[in-house]
């Protein structure tokens, strides 16, 4: 399982990347959602048990600091995971620009599910399609940038770990 | 045919592990999840913490790029606000002796004080599922769930978390708190809620069940203040201005619209109001 421990770091540290640039966008009203990229390498890279379990955990962290049921954010990267290691051998899934592709589309899935299960807490009314519609424009223009960089860390981190996992997983 | 049936349960099976952790999850007693939430939470918050403190750290050493001439005109400027501060702090002594003289009089129950816990921000997080801050305060000041928070220019929020050394803010922007509120001059009371915050505007809210005799406009604005009903929030702080109203679908009240403080989206310390009864 150093494989699941190395990817939770990077996880947390995206976490934490994610938290301090919301903060800095504050005062703007932007806020930027990278759940995508909490699954896509886990799910295409790495064995199953080990990619499963880094994205369960990295769920986990989102839902402790999010006032929602703790567990949805686990579930829904779960979920991710288990339908993205399903379609993986159909895809190139050692190109990067496949695999970025892969992380837009994941996120945009987890935004909609995640304001879906929101529309009754959150009082969201045809009003705050604007606002959403704007968080998703930036969160995927953020993914769109940051995900090769973050992609090379993963790979950088298991390789540090020697939890590099081959071709063949 | 066995190949195939062998290819079928290699495809489903990430799906049963995913349904047998779901299960395993939603069986799991609430007391494990709790726990779990909590610690998941303290192993965040350092860095959290850390970030705040380097924030400070890096306007501290800006500040010390300041000539000594701009540090003495600030000092000059703020020794005059003190100095009329202490002149409201004298008079609100005063002001609270004559009430305390008056209640005693008419034997009316005492008024509730309050602890000011002042406590710095740490992080916010609004979007538009949510709006939050975490402040750098928590169960080590002895800060409640559901204190008010407020700041100079009135109410922040409440208390929606409390953590080891953190807690987490409710913003008056989130689209799920209420507060009991009054327009300016009326004791009628009417509901306020977070509205939505749409990107690069200012932040508003909605309020509902306003009187029909209640007019408001952005050039016309009513300052909308806590009515103090439902002991959470002491009245008379300020929310916002009500910058338009008009009849609801039932024609029975008034809704309007909000428009809050710009300061909220950028406050770096904030107060939490702690009754006295609390400690």
């Amino acid at each position: 399982m150093r494989g699941a421990v190395a990817l939770f770091l990077t996880l947390y540290l995206l976490r934490a990347l994610v938290a301090e640039a919301n903060n800095a966008l504050s005062g703007l009203h932007v806020w930027l959602f990278a759940g995508g990229l909490f699954v896509t390498y886990s799910a295409l890279a790495m064995p199953f048990r080990e990619g499963f379990a880094a994205s369960l955990l990295g769920g986990l962290l989102c839902d402790c600091v999010s006032p929602v049921g703790f567990g949805t954010h686990a579930v829904l990267f779960a979920f991710a995971h288990t339908v993205v290691f399903n379609l993986r051998e159909r895809l190139q899934r050692d190109e990067t620009a496949v695999r970025v592709i892969v992380a837009l589309l994941v996120n945009l899935g987890l935004f909609f599910t995640v304001t879906v299960l929101r529309m009754r807490a959150s009082h969201i009314g045809f009003g705050s399609w604007p606002r959403l519609l704007s968080d998703l424009f930036w969160s995927e223009a953020a993914l769109l940038v940051a995900a090769p960089w973050f992609f090379a860390l993963q790979l950088r981190t298991l390789e540090l770990a020697r939890a590099k996992p081959s071709r063949l997983a | 045919m066995r190949i195939g049936r062998s290819q079928r349960f290699d495809q489903a099976r990430p799906f049963l592990a995913l349904g047998v952790v779901v299960a395993a999850w939603l069986m799991a007693p609430i007391a494990l999840k709790t726990l779990a939430r909590a610690s998941f939470f303290e192993m965040t918050a350092p860095v959290v913490a850390a970030s705040s403190y380097v924030n400070d750290l890096q306007k501290f050493w800006a500040l010390r790029l300041h000539s000594k001439d701009e540090l003495i005109e600030a000092g000059r400027d703020m020794a005059r606000i003190n100095a009329q501060y202490s002149l409201s702090v004298q008079q609100t002594v005063e002001l609270q002796a004559e009430v305390d003289r008056l209640g005693a009089l008419l034997k009316m129950p005492a008024i509730e004080g309050y602890r000011y816990e002042h406590a710095r921000v740490a992080q916010r997080d609004f979007s538009a599922w949510w709006q939050r801050m975490v402040i750098r305060k928590g169960a080590d000041y002895a800060i409640p769930v559901g204190a008010p928070v407020v700041y100079s220019g009135g109410v922040v929020g409440r208390v929606s978390e409390v953590h080891a050394y953190t807690s987490i803010v409710q913003l008056a922007t989130d689209p799920g708190l209420r507060i009991a509120a009054v327009v300016d001059g009326d004791t009628r009371p009417i509901s306020y809620q977070g509205g939505d915050n749409q990107v690069f505007g200012s932040p508003k809210g909605l309020i509902e069940f306003v009187p029909l005799d209640v007019y408001a406009s952005t050039s016309v604005p009513k300052r909308l203040a806590t009515s103090g009903l439902g002991g959470v929030y002491p009245p008379g702080l300020t929310i916002g201005r009500i910058v338009h109203v008009e009849s609801s679908a039932d024609g029975l009240f008034k809704t309007g619209e909000v428009e809050l403080d710009p300061r909220l989206s950028e406050l770096t310390e904030v107060t939490v109001l702690v009754k006295q009864d609390s400690l």
